[in-house]
């Protein structure tokens, strides 16, 4: 377990870290928490030419506040995050999915971006960046460019990011819920979920259900939103029937891969389970009107 | 003994925790002699293939590389590696490989990166061939063979009918049947394999540092693989993280990296990374039991069949579970029960799979669920409470030694006893109530009882034992006092340091301060066959008492002298030898110490100089702990997930040298068990290709995954001096049948009954959905 050789780079900026990509393109690859990259180096599953450590760019781990958006940059450690008052005040979803990625000892080191960037399918933070409808700007030698994240991932491990274009930051809408919760199931407290559920709803004074965001990670390529759950939960009176009933609906409609880890039928069954449990959290949130 | 004793029993504190727990602690990766280099292994990726090209100019090429060898250039030298019965087989593949992880090239390289390159460069062509994988389907007419010039796969079959028991079969009220099929493992210890050789030119001889369970057992291996005379290889084991039984024996890394280092002439080391670890370590377990047991109709247990079946891997190993794991259950399948007779077929298979060594607690976890389930099966049949059904039928007090059908003989133990306090602990009555109410509300709680029997501490049980039937001790003082105590026994994570000292502490009538216990260097230590089996402190501790009984005999003997008195009026004591009621007449052991190594005149006429004895203690052919594990659960039926809500243990091991380790020995063992029942498994697809080559995808249980275990302890005392008995795999040994049982008890309402481990929540929820519909 000892990588291939490779070139070692520490760029200090990065218009630097742009000409490297823009030198090596596939050849390269960008280095930040390592938690993912490190093993996939070890086990010679991943052969970069370069290895461009990106850690010591200057000013890109701080979480900012803008009108529109929380902006994530590439070196927010995904710890500093889950104890970031912002994270906590605006985006109390991502916050309580961070506390099911992996062990402190991993958080402490990966990077939101990190995690993004590798789009593993089963990841945490790639399904609330899908269910919050955030973007990742993505900057490369062409300039930058913000990619929705539905658009972003495109399959296991693969995402819509050139080969020259590094991730500087991800985006999440300032936007509050009147609920949300997250829920997985996973074999041990920090595995990789075997299903994850993510919601996000409005419920107005009469106890409707305005707008709802169900995204489902269930061991397919790519995490989704669940738009047809969505649309029967959007006017529908908050409460256990219209949560059972779109549970029942998302186990029909989710993408759910089989794999050594559950089969297809299991991951359709937790599904049903978590979402039916993560929209009841979702609603005992909004502050009562749940039937 | 001279005064009670002030160390045994005692909850001491671990003499070797502060080097371990400050990380100073000294492993094989730590050692690194000048110029070492580093070996990596290529390692087959396809389950059976023809090897039709094999190329490694182009790894020669690479930059740091110092060697590079195939199987052609061992079995050339004429190196083989030994199987069962001394069997020989090539340490690095020939011709074909024949599992996924078979090393067939070893690279020797100033870096294990740059061996790692070189591997890469290594060209091979293969041509896959058929696989086979399970056991049933590699015994089957037809099958693809391991060794296409071999007759069949069938490498182990042993069965006994014994007379009567068809009759026992056909007069029992009651039959219960059941398949259990416990899955594959291996054990993981946290520090993985390693070795590293070193020829010494000046005196010949080859130093070998490797973290083994067994010094002497390596260097007798390496020596006949090598050639060399056993006086020509040291085995030197420094701080070893772990074995449990995988790390026991000489495995084909081993001898070619010992072999590496006679050809070089440098220092050779590997340490094995996790991702061949999971392929190369011994497997375990992965049994198939098809049991059957008869029953009167008052409960009484009459008679048991077992078809065992194991794939044993590609090779037959000398610890092979598909041998070691059946056999041993073919004499202790009755557990703590009277049984009228046991017949068994057991029938191994070599398959296309790495091969099968031992795991903690071999023969238990699967022959314990075999013998529990068959008796949970009988008493909810006949309608018997189950608690009433094991206590009719276990050995009572009085019938001790109990000579089994099996033909082992169980010395005395606490069965019953150990039952009925396991059962109060957990409160049965108040559980019965509890699960009676919670089902009322939907919820599944379930109480597993599983009554086990432990055999340790190997003696001579086979006219010729295919183990060492003993163990050494070597107690010495030196002339200031200090003791010093050479063991057999090695420690890799047991504790030796400090039980074998409270020991020979008390032996002594000296502070525990004054004691210090050596071992794992054959240069060394006396002759014995290593930590295995649950031996160490019964065997090894037993030697060492022995030996310190001896050289206490002849302190007071030198002492007694000394003071102008007669030997039976003297007395050890706080480091003095005094005259029994005059405290006033003593001698320090300082000054005995003094005469015994320099004052000839001094000493009694025609008694040896210095003060050394020496022992080599063979035990009881077995020695039997016993007790009994409570396991109460909930399943989660949702999700199939099952929570522990608590566990009990009641543990006879004897007197109880120390009850910390002894508790730390069972909560290790609870822990296993709880990844053998939910969570672990190597499972391999139909073409032999591995699921778990990492620790992602081989679950073991983590921090949350383990329950809090309440320990309580009876002690029945062997005779073995001391009164101990072994106790190292007990809790391996019980706890998977206990939790299995306590789901199965908990989804009764349902009549799940479970086939294989790990009951993972997929299968749980399977189960459930299966008998709902």
């Amino acid at each position: 377990m000892k990588p291939a050789p490779f070139q070692y780079v520490v760029p200090e900026s990065l218009e630097e870290v742009m000409d490297i990509l823009g030198q090596h393109g596939a050849e390269a690859k960008v280095l930040a928490g390592g938690q993912s990259l490190m093993p996939l180096l070890n086990m010679r599953l991943a052969r970069p030419a370069v290895l461009v450590d990106i850690n010591r760019l200057p000013g890109l781990d701080q979480i900012a506040v803008e009108d529109t958006a929380v902006e994530i940059p590439c070196l927010v450690r995904q710890r500093a995050a889950e104890r970031s008052p912002i994270v906590a005040e605006e985006l109390p979803l991502l916050r309580e999915a961070l506390r099911h990625v992996a062990h402190p000892q991993i958080r402490n080191r990966g990077t939101i971006c990190g995690s993004i960037a590798h789009a593993d399918p089963a990841a945490e933070l790639a399904l609330v960046l899908v269910a919050l409808e955030g973007e990742v700007v993505a900057v490369g030698r062409g300039g930058e460019r913000r990619i929705p994240a539905n658009a972003f991932f495109r399959g296991i491990f693969t995402t819509a990011l050139e080969a020259d274009e590094v991730i500087r930051s991800v985006r999440i809408p300032r936007r509050r819920f009147s609920g949300q919760a997250f829920r997985e199931f996973s074999p041990r407290a920090g595995d990789f979920a075997l299903v994850a559920v993510a919601v996000a709803l409005d419920v107005d004074p009469q106890g409707r259900v305005q707008t709802a965001r169900v995204a489902v990670a269930a061991g397919s390529d790519v995490p989704a939103r669940l738009t047809e759950v969505e649309a029967r939960l959007q006017g529908a009176q908050a409460g256990a029937e219209a949560v059972k009933a779109a549970a029942a609906q998302a186990r029909e409609a989710v993408q759910a891969g089989s794999d050594a880890h559950a089969s297809e039928a299991y991951r359709r069954h937790l599904t049903e389970v978590l979402t039916e449990e993560a929209l009841l959290a979702a609603m005992a949130t909004t502050g009562g009107n749940v039937a | 003994m001279a005064q009670a004793p002030r160390f045994t029993g005692q909850r001491i504190r671990r003499v070797e925790d502060p080097r371990f727990l400050t990380g100073r602690g000294r492993y094989l990766a730590d050692l690194e002699p000048l110029g070492t280099l580093a070996v990596a292994f290529l390692r087959s990726p396809h389950a059976h293939a023809r090897i039709r090209r094999l190329d490694v100019t182009p790894a020669l090429q690479v930059s740091g590389v110092a060697a590079v060898v195939t199987g052609a250039d061992l079995t050339e030298a004429n190196i083989y590696c030994a199987g069962l019965g001394g069997q020989p087989y090539p340490p690095l593949a020939v011709d074909e490989v024949l599992y996924v992880g078979h090393p067939l090239v070893a690279v020797v390289a100033r870096s294990r990166a740059q061996a790692e390159d070189a591997i890469d460069a290594v060209v091979v062509e293969y041509e896959p061939l058929p696989a086979v994988v399970d056991p049933v389907e590699a015994l089957a007419e037809g099958a693809p063979r391991v060794f296409s010039q071999a007759e069949s796969n069938l490498c182990f079959h042993l069965e006994h009918t014994p007379e009567g028991l068809d009759a026992l079969f056909a007069e029992a009220a009651c039959v219960v049947r059941g398949t259990f099929r416990h899955q594959r493992q291996t054990a993981v210890p946290m520090e993985t394999r390693g070795i590293l050789a070193q020829y010494e030119p000046v005196s010949s001889r080859l130093q070998v540092y490797a973290s083994s369970q067994w010094g002497h057992g390596l260097r007798d291996g390496l020596a006949k693989a090598l050639g060399l005379p056993q006086s020509k290889v040291q085995v030197t084991l420094p701080d070893v993280g772990g074995g449990f039984g995988a790390k026991y024996g000489v495995y084909p890394e081993d001898v070619v990296v010992a072999w590496l280092a006679l050809k070089l002439g440098r220092p050779v080391k590997w340490v094995s990374d996790r991702l061949e670890a999971m392929v190369s370590d011994f497997h375990a377990r992965d049994s198939i039991h098809i049991a059957e047991g008869a029953f009167a109709k008052d409960g009484t247990f009459l008679a048991i069949r077992d078809h065992m079946i194991s794939p044993a891997g590609a090779y037959l190993l000398d610890g092979s579970a598909a041998v070691l794991e059946t056999v041993i259950a073919s004499l202790v399948l009755p557990g703590p029960y009277k049984v009228q007779a046991v017949g068994f077929r057991i029938d191994g298979a070599l398959t296309n799979t790495t091969p099968l060594g031992t795991y903690r607690g071999v023969w238990g976890p699967a022959a314990t669920w075999v013998q529990e389930s068959l008796m949970e099966r009988a008493a909810s049949e006949l309608g018997l409470d189950r608690v009433q059904m094991r206590l009719h039928n276990m050995v009572r007090k009085e019938e001790f030694p109990y000579a089994s059908c099996t033909g082992v003989v169980y010395d005395p133990g606490s069965y019953q006893e150990s039952l009925q306090t396991a059962m109060e602990a957990i409160d049965y009555p108040g559980f019965l109530k509890r699960q009676r109410e919670a089902r009322a509300q939907g919820r599944y709680l379930g109480l597993g009882i599983a009554a086990f029997v432990e055999p340790t501490s190997l003696g001579a049980w086979q006219p010729e034992p295919p183990t060492v039937p003993y163990e050494s001790a070597v107690v010495r003082m030196e002339p200031g006092g200090e003791v010093v105590v050479q063991v057999s026994v090695n420690s890799h994570g047991q504790g030796h340091e400090t039980t074998i000292a409270q020991l020979v502490a008390d032996a002594l009538s000296v502070d525990i301060g004054k004691v210090t216990v050596r071992f794992g260097d054959t240069a060394a230590a006396p002759y014995g066959g290593g930590t295995f089996g649950s031996r160490s402190i019964t065997v090894g501790g037993g030697a060492a008492l022995e030996a310190a009984g001896r050289l206490r005999d002849k302190i007071l003997a030198i002492g007694a002298h000394l003071l102008e008195a007669a030997p039976e009026d003297v007395e050890l004591r706080d480091g003095t030898v005094a005259v029994k009621g005059v405290p006033a007449r003593s001698l320090s052991l300082a000054e005995i110490g003094r005469v015994a190594h320099w004052v000839p005149a001094k000493m009694p006429s025609g008694m040896e100089m210095g003060l050394e004895a020496s022992s080599r203690y063979v035990p009881p052919p077995i020695t039997f702990s016993n007790g009994c594990h409570a396991a109460e659960v909930e399943v989660d039926p949702k999700t199939g997930r099952v929570r522990i809500q608590r566990y009990v243990v009641v543990e006879d091991c004897g007197v109880m040298v120390n009850p910390t380790i002894v508790e730390g020995q069972i909560i290790g063992g609870v822990a296993q068990g709880v990844g053998a029942a939910f969570l672990e498994e190597l499972g391999y697809g139909e073409d032999g290709q591995p699921w778990a080559t990492t620790l992602m995808d081989y679950h073991l249980p983590s921090v949350t995954d383990v329950p809090r275990v309440e320990c309580l302890h009876l002690e029945t005392p062997s005779a073995v001096p001391g009164g101990m008995k072994g106790m190292g795999e007990s809790a391996m040994v019980a706890s998977p049948a206990a939790l299995v049982l306590a789901v199965e008890d908990a989804l009764s309402p349902l009549g799940v009954r479970f086939e294989r481990m790990p009951l993972t929540p997929e299968r749980v929820w399977q189960a459930m959905t299966a008998t709902r519909s």
